[in-house]
């Protein structure tokens, strides 16, 4: 009986969402994106013993494939005959026979080998190596996209996953899948695409939006489950209108705008100080500029430097005369992010209705499409700019960091600094890299990376550092933290920072210490004993327990776990005890409701007031930023109801002292719209009684 | 005092704490062991079980939790199902019916309680939340009446959880501490270490009075402080040889051994043999 409810509960538990079975496809059917390279360094010998049975060899080279558990020798060598060979223990018999070599494929300064590996009971990984030659790495080519189907209502949406590490598993880190996700019969599925998602990564098909919850760790499947509605990326493709920029030009301050070049052919212009294409095509650009700036063409160019000095130097002495970004932020620069510029140079040539025409043009090639479109007729005045969907006011810290005050360093200089992160949203912290800055010359320390902390998540970290300061001094120090994380397609690069100081020669080796988690495992045995002793041996157990209780309630006090309660508990998402549901489709007005939006003949003026954290409200955004794309009359801001309580109890969204989100307030007659049910209709209702 | 009417006193205190809201006292860090919606609008404590399954989703180790609810299970047990709970008092008056309580349906309130961590860590959502009849009662409905509120899909599902517990408590006395109640179910493991509990005295001649004013429907002098046993104390004043009484002592020397029948009668110093 107990069996039974139990398989009936894991079965309902893992069971739930839309499983989409997926097959092995090669590669070349769906493009570059859909394989994966990784190096892979090579050694002279083996990393576990593995006999050759070849001929012998003037050069050989080890590595070391790992798919899965299963792991496969690789043997670079060049025989008596001058020829790189390659052979794999494809048998994992820990021989190399003669049969075990790959045949190659002689590039210009390369070879290639291909191989299909068979582990884990039967699976097939096709798998290339290439060699550059005269290298001590190869590239490991794999991937192994597998393709499915995912079906919603009839409308079908082919779905890929790709195992991106390389490692033959899939979900792990670096992994990635694409999703036929506007429904045009071709997967984009490049680094920048529209339809390329990390694996945490929420996606919209359909107007519905999904998150992979699991991963068949072979491939073979994967489960989604429908979630809070995400607006999808926006397509960075020809013919596609190009994402609004907004920034105070550099160095000057003055305010630019995508939209407000509307009217003018722009060229998008990601570039760096640093990065040798982009340097040698600055004078064409020049050139280009000075010829036609005159007749509407304008550049906007995002520095990806980090170097202000470097910047402003090169602007001077080139006399680059358009408007420039810059965030001093490399990669996580915020409006690199928005196009999701994973290399540079990248250009976009937009015509004069601000639509994507041409990318990554350059030299002759981009001055004959300037032209070309320069003398496009004007197809009409500049469009009204298109609110966007999410608030991209200034980025907001997510993580909360801890570090003692005072750290107490061993005389001999080596010792660490624990610096614990809290995320304290609901959104993936990502690439949080945690480094010391500001210690006195000749010290030594060693940063951290993770690659992310999970919404609400926390992690603990230790920073190793050696000084070679003297007993009883103290260095001051920085503990920095840089990390960035996404809200829908906007992502934010955060820099905190925290001032430590290292007290040398009053602190004690680190001990290894339990984890935690130990604590959970105790007092899970204690439970078990308490229910099979009795008598003294019970009363002991029990007093055990009560250690225990008090330990784990003061590391959960000590890791903000009460504040986190009050936190919860003080805010209600409509969506989140089951009020009303989470809408994953998106949202959409009959065109009834269109025609009486457009006809509203007041202006208007709405509040919608969120957490960042509250499952619905971003449906409830991009509802808002769609009334007023239909009828410009109809204005909006976002407030966060945490942040700005009083604003937030003035409005009358505190109910009984808890703050309830999403709450719309449509300003001239002060009505709130709390959830997101039938918030269309409920919307244009309340907007018709604006006399 | 009579035991009853003290008990009715701390479950009126247990119900004004999840309404303590009205007195302009605003959220609390605190955690209340009794299964309340903290979703209330005059809810001032936390809910365990909804904290627990944010925490999980959140993929925090739920160290608060925890040890909160061990503390509470180390001083009452399932005490507080019995003496201060709100829904549990809810459970209390619509207690028509006492059957017999069916052991194989026990665990099933553990069941519920994995099946709710699972849910969080699994599918990231609090789906326990979606169903839970506290919920229903003190959050839904009053949000209804305040307007945040719609008659819409997770309303209906939320009233239709509602009515079948409220249906199963008037067939079943404390039909959802019996056998759903995932809060009662992590309760029950502190139960038998728990400081206060029912203790067995001399006298007890097996007659089954308790048995038949159980609300939970056990067998008292059988199954003292076991984990189905909610220590509300019913069976005290039923007993006509007073062989049972209720209190503060140290687990484990306090009467025969819960989850044993006994081998030999108590002796006349109260202890059973075998302590």
């Amino acid at each position: 009986m107990r069996r039974a409810f139990l398989i009936v509960f894991l079965w309902m538990a893992l069971g739930a969402g839309q499983e989409v079975p997926l097959s092995p496809v090669p590669a070349d059917a769906l493009g570059d994106w859909a394989q994966a390279m990784v190096p892979l360094r090579l050694r002279s010998t083996p990393a576990q013993e593995v006999q050759f049975e070849g001929p012998k060899l003037l050069l050989a080279q080890w590595g070391e494939v790992t798919l899965g558990m299963a792991r496969f020798a690789l043997l670079l060598g060049v025989p008596a005959d001058g020829e790189a060979h390659l052979w794999i223990d494809l048998d994992r018999d820990r021989r190399i026979v003669p049969t075990e070599r790959l045949t190659p494929l002689r590039g210009p300064g390369y070879v290639e080998w291909n191989a299909t590996l068979t582990f884990a009971a039967g699976t097939e990984y096709p798998l290339g190596v290439v060699w550059p030659e005269g290298r001590g790495y190869v590239y490991l080519v794999g991937g192994a996209p597998r393709v499915g189907e995912l079906n919603l209502d009839g409308l079908v949406a082919r779905f890929v996953l790709v195992d991106g590490d390389v490692d033959g598993v899939y979900g792990t880190k670096g992994d990635f899948f694409a999703v036929d996700a506007d429904g045009d019969g071709t997967i984009h599925g490049d680094p920048d695409s529209h339809e390329r998602f990390a694996l945490a990564e929420p996606f919209t098909v359909g107007g519905r939006s999904f998150r992979v919850s699991s991963v068949e760790p072979q491939g073979r499947s994967v489960r989604l489950a429908s979630t809070g509605y995400v607006p999808p990326k926006p397509p960075l493709l020809p013919g596609f209108p190009a994402p609004d920029l907004q920034f105070a030009s550099f160095p000057d301050g003055k305010p630019i705008s995508l939209s407000g070049l509307r009217g003018k052919v722009v060229l998008l212009d990601f570039w760096a100080t640093w990065c040798g294409p982009c340097m040698e095509e600055l004078p064409k650009l020049l050139e280009l500029y000075a010829a036609h700036r005159d007749q509407g063409f304008e550049i906007v160019g995002v520095s990806l430097d980090t170097s202000e000095g470097d910047l402003r130097a090169v602007l001077a002495s080139r006399g680059v005369g358009w408007p420039i970004a810059f965030a001093g932020k490399m990669w996580d620069n915020p409006l690199a992010q928005v196009y999701r510029v994973y290399q540079i140079p990248t250009t976009y040539l937009l015509d004069r209705d601000g639509i994507i025409r041409y990318r990554d043009l350059a030299g002759d090639e981009l001055a004959r499409r300037v032209a070309e479109l320069l003398q496009a007729p004007v197809s009409g005045p500049a469009r009204a700019p298109e609110p966007l969907p999410l608030s991209l006011g200034p980025p907001r810290p997510i993580l909360e960091i801890a570090v003692p005050p005072e750290v107490g360093v061993p005389d001999d200089g080596k010792g660490s600094v624990p610096v614990r992160l809290v995320n304290t949203s609901p959104y993936d912290a990502e690439e949080v890299r945690v480094a010391l800055a500001g210690l006195p010359a000749g010290a030594k320390v060693s940063g951290v990376e993770l690659a992310r902390i999970p919404p609400f998540g926390e992690r603990e970290v230790e920073l190793g550092i050696e000084l070679p300061a003297a007993r009883g001094e103290i260095a001051r120090a920085t503990v920095t933290v840089l990390y960035h994380y996404c809200i829908g397609d906007s992502c934010f690069q955060i820099g905190d920072e925290v001032p430590v100081a290292l007290a040398v020669g009053e602190g004690k080796p680190p001990s290894a210490g339990i984890p935690m988690w130990w604590i959970l495992v105790v007092l899970g045995a204690g439970l078990l004993l308490a229910a099979l002793l009795r008598g003294r041996a019970l009363l002991g157990v029990a007093i055990l327990l009560v250690g225990l209780a008090g330990v784990s309630l003061a590391v959960g006090l000590l890791r903000g776990q009460g504040v986190q309660a009050w936190r919860i508990a003080s805010s209600l998402c409509t969506s989140c005890v089951g009020i009303e549901e989470v809408r994953a489709e998106a949202p959409a007005f009959t065109p009834a409701q269109r025609a009486a939006l457009e006809a509203l003949p007041k202006p208007v003026h709405l509040v919608l007031f969120s957490t960042d954290w509250c499952k619905s409200c971003p449906y409830a955004k991009a509802l808002v930023a769609e009334a007023a794309r239909l009828n410009p009359k109809i204005t909006y801001e976002l407030v966060d109801a945490e942040a700005d309580w009083t604003r937030a109890e003035g409005a009358g969204v505190v109910r009984s002292g808890k703050v309830v989100v999403p709450a719309l307030l449509v300003v001239p007659t002060g009505r709130i719209l709390f959830g997101t049910t039938d918030l269309p209709a409920r919307l244009v209702a309340a907007l018709g009684e604006v006399r | 005092m009579r035991l009853r009417t003290l008990r009715r006193g701390t479950q009126g205190l247990g119900v004004l704490l999840g309404v303590f809201g009205i007195t302009g006292i605003g959220m609390t860090h605190l955690l209340f062991p009794g299964l309340h919606c903290y979703a209330c609008p005059l809810a001032i404590t936390v809910c365990p079980i909804g904290l627990m399954q944010n925490l999980v989703i959140s993929g925090t180790l739920p160290f608060y939790f925890l040890g909160a609810i061990a503390v509470y299970g180390l001083a009452l047990g399932r005490g507080w199902c019995g003496w201060f709970c709100p829904f549990g008092t809810v459970n209390d008056l619509l207690a028509f019916r006492k059957v017999r309580f069916l052991r194989a349906l026990s665990p099933l309130k553990l069941l519920v309680l994995g099946g709710t961590v699972l849910a969080a860590w699994r599918l990231a959502d609090t789906w326990f939340c979606k169903l839970c009849p506290a919920a229903s009662l003190t959050a839904s409905l009053p949000y209804l009446g305040l307007g945040v509120a719609q008659v819409n899909t997770p309303f209906l599902l939320h009233m239709a959880t509602l009515g079948a517990v409220l249906l199963g408590m008037a067939l079943v006395s404390r039909f959802w501490c019996r056998y759903l109640c995932p809060m009662g179910g992590i309760l029950s493991l502190f139960n038998r270490a728990s400081l206060f509990g029912l203790r067995l005295g001399a006298g007890c001649t097996g007659c089954g009075a308790c048995t038949r004013a159980c609300p939970m429907g056990i067998v008292p002098h059988r199954e003292i402080n076991s984990s189905d046993c909610i220590k509300c104390g019913e069976c005290v004043p039923s007993c006509p040889t007073r062989a049972l009484s209720i209190g503060f002592s140290l687990p484990g020397v306090r009467g025969r051994d819960p989850l044993r029948p006994a081998r030999a009668r108590p002796g006349a110093h109260g202890v059973p043999p075998g302590q």
